[in-house]
């Protein structure tokens, strides 16, 4: 079986938010300084899930990430988790890339991997929690994809995915080739081993540019207007009554004029 | 997310290193941390955790089973990890990957290699390495345990004494004086629990180390076949050049012992207020703080240090002797004087700095004492021996 993973290198989602910050006039995030990035922790329980799939059913795994340079780590953390070969896309004109040229790219690279049967990504980034690069993605590639996925079982050339929906799953077949996006609900990701980190420092991360893959940063569909953290304010509003009822009563008044019950 | 490494002077880990600290750190804050307390309290070891060691690769790291071993640094980083847990975690490591693993991987037969290596590296075969005796300490060269040939065997007799993992072991490597020609030289014996002679007596009541099993190996008559003896190795070399293996991961061990208690108190000082402000604000708690910080900051560059020149093949004993020596007091001074900052607090197993401040009593001794170190390195720079009187 010849799995695809994309992995996004994220700013690490733990960043206590004190140190959060953001350049109104670029509109950008400013990397608090000493926090790695990490991979996004959906696409870990997409590496997770191809790492269970070829340990059942054998293949070969190859990780893909748009990023700059620094997104070489989040590959090398794929291959120390079991997979076998990355390829990094690194160009700055997609530095800023919105989900659908991030999909372009990503389809332009696929195509140049060779075949594969299943093509896992996580559900959604933790930067911009968006949900878009998975489906559009499949689009581009003409297959049918499913998000968001919760277990993958494998027969013969058909996929039985269990996705999430509102208060449980349904199970649907889906032929191969697939795009499936993962939520965490489907695995804990492992930790790397030791002789998987070693193997991982060793190995050669494959990188192209944008120009390699025969695509340009052209279809822009998304304008940021305005990146800015919202100011949370809070009021504090004493409820009075001479009685504990009075208060009670008064409380709930408020709270049906605020139309919170 | 594993929290992030203590590196104030922006030292520069490989990715691989890195990988290696943040994978080691997830599996101690994440599996480790909750058992510790408990374990510490019921003097009991987490044996649950030995074949999650084994699976993630850190029992004998450097060892080249399948593939070629880790550099030092990353083994070094495991120590540190793991005793950023507890000590009694990097202990068992320890004995494991540098005592037992080692000695057999440098000095034992092919036999025994294949015999002992891939379940010790895996866990499901457990190391101890006895060579301290209950009145041979610091002089183990005169130690009294003894084997002779009988047969195509050998028969071993003698106590040893403070044994780290004996109780749960099933190889222990015990070093005894053999006649060769009418000397007596110091060998290795790989003994399997369950040999007939040997009995393992658990040592109770310790107040430091309560997480490691400890135990006392005592050998009447004790018979085991004629391959056990280490070939490779003659002399009071063999245990020597295993304990300058274990050395070397204390020095980066105690260094993570040191980063949990100052983080600690320095995480209970920003939100502990005494006369309505927080402690941190207090000159004098912040003079502590600041101590801590440069003390652990200069115990990590000699670790690190130490990480490449071991690398480099140009790691002598002596300056593993003044890393372990350097950075156990260095550790002992910031449990301390972070324990005075947790106060009353500080006493109590809910937070870690009590259990590292009285597990490092016992890092400062074993492995060669402070004070035997002082001597060694005292006999390197002056040429005068003071420890043979
Ligand atoms: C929890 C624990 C686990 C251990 N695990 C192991 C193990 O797995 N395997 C093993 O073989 N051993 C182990 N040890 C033993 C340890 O290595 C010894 O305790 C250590 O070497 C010191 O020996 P001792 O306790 O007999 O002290 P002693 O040698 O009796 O020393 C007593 C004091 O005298 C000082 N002293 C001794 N000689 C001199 C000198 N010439 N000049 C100045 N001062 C001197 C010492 O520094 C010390 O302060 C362990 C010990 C402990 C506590």
């Amino acid at each position: 079986m010849n799995i695809i993973v994309c992995v996004k290198q994220v700013q690490d989602p733990e960043t206590p938010a004190s140190q959060f910050r953001v350049d109104e006039a670029a509109k950008k995030v400013i990397p608090p300084p000493g926090i790695p990035p990490t991979v996004n922790q959906y696409d870990a329980n997409a590496i997770e899930a191809a790492v269970q799939l070829k340990e059942q059913h054998g293949g070969r795994i190859t990780v893909i990430s748009l990023g700059k340079d620094t997104a070489r780590d989040a590959i090398k953390q794929a291959l120390s988790m079991g997979c076998d070969a990355g390829l990094l896309i690194d160009d700055p004109a997609f530095e800023d890339a919105d989900a659908y040229q991030t999909a372009n790219v990503l389809a332009a690279a696929i195509k140049s991997v060779g075949d594969y049967d299943l093509i896992l990504c996580g559900r959604q980034a933790s930067d911009w929690d968006q949900a878009q690069v998975p489906q559009g993605l499949a689009e581009l590639l003409g297959i049918p994809s499913v998000t968001p996925v919760a277990g993958i079982e494998v027969t013969g050339t058909t996929l039985r995915v269990k996705r999430l929906i509102e208060d449980g799953y349904e199970v649907l077949e889906v032929p191969m080739p697939a795009l499936l996006a993962v939520s965490n609900e489907a695995n804990q990701p492992r930790y790397p081993t030791l002789k998987g980190i070693m193997a991982a420092a060793r190995a050669k991360v494959d990188v192209k540019s944008a120009a390699d893959l025969g695509v340009n940063a052209v279809g822009r569909k998304v304008q940021l207007l305005r990146l800015y953290v919202p100011k949370v304010e809070s009021q504090i509003e004493w409820i009075t009554g001479e009685t504990p009822e009075e208060q009670a009563a008064n409380l709930a008044r408020r709270l049906r004029e605020e139309r919170v019950i | 997310m594993p929290s992030p490494l203590l590196n104030y002077l922006d030292w520069e880990l490989s990715p691989a290193q890195q990988s290696v600290q943040r994978t080691v750190r997830a599996f101690v804050e994440e599996e480790a941390l909750p058992l510790i307390a408990d374990c510490f309290e019921a003097g009991r070891f987490p044996k649950e955790l030995i074949p999650r060691l084994g699976a993630l690769g850190l029992l004998g790291p450097t060892i080249p089973l399948d593939g070629p071993g880790a550099d030092a640094t990353s083994a070094g980083l495991i120590c540190q990890e793991l005793e950023r847990g507890d000590s009694a975690l990097r202990s068992f490591a320890s004995v494991q990957g540098s005592l037992v693993m080692y000695p057999i991987w440098r000095y034992g037969s092919d036999e025994q290699k294949a015999r002992y290596l891939p379940g010790m590296a895996s866990g499901t075969i457990v190391g101890c390495f006895g060579l301290t005796e209950h009145d041979h300490g610091s002089d183990p060269a005169r130690m009294e345990t003894r084997a002779y040939p009988d047969g195509d065997g050998w028969v071993l007799n003698g106590v040893k004494m403070w044994i780290t993992n004996a109780p749960l072991a099933d190889v222990a490597l015990i070093w005894a004086k053999v006649d060769e020609e009418g000397r007596d030289v110091v060998r290795g014996f790989l003994v399997e629990a369950g040999s007939p002679g040997y009995r393992v007596n658990e040592v109770h009541h310790k107040l430091s180390l309560r997480a490691s099993a400890t135990g006392e190996i005592v050998l009447e008559d004790c018979r085991v076949p004629g391959d056990a003896i280490l070939p490779g190795v003659r002399g009071m070399r063999g245990p020597l050049s295993c304990l300058t293996e274990a050395r070397f991961g204390i020095a980066f061990g105690v260094v993570g012992a040191a980063m949990a208690c100052y983080e600690s108190a320095l995480e209970y000082a920003k939100s502990r207020e005494q006369w309505g402000r927080p402690i941190a604000g207090f000159q004098l708690t912040q003079a502590k703080l600041v101590d801590a910080l440069e003390w652990i900051t200069q115990g990590q560059l000699v670790a690190y240090q130490l990480g490449r020149l071991k690398d480099a093949g140009r790691l002598t004993p002596q300056q593993v002797s003044l890393a372990k020596r350097a950075n156990c007091r260095m550790a002992l001074e910031v449990a301390r004087s972070m324990r005075s900052i947790l106060a009353g607090n500080g006493i109590l197993l809910a937070y870690p700095v009590f259990r590292h401040m009285v597990n490092l009593e016992t890092v400062f001794t074993y492995e060669g004492t402070h004070e035997i170190h002082t001597l060694i390195l005292g006999a390197d720079i002056t040429g005068l021996e003071a420890y043979r009187g």
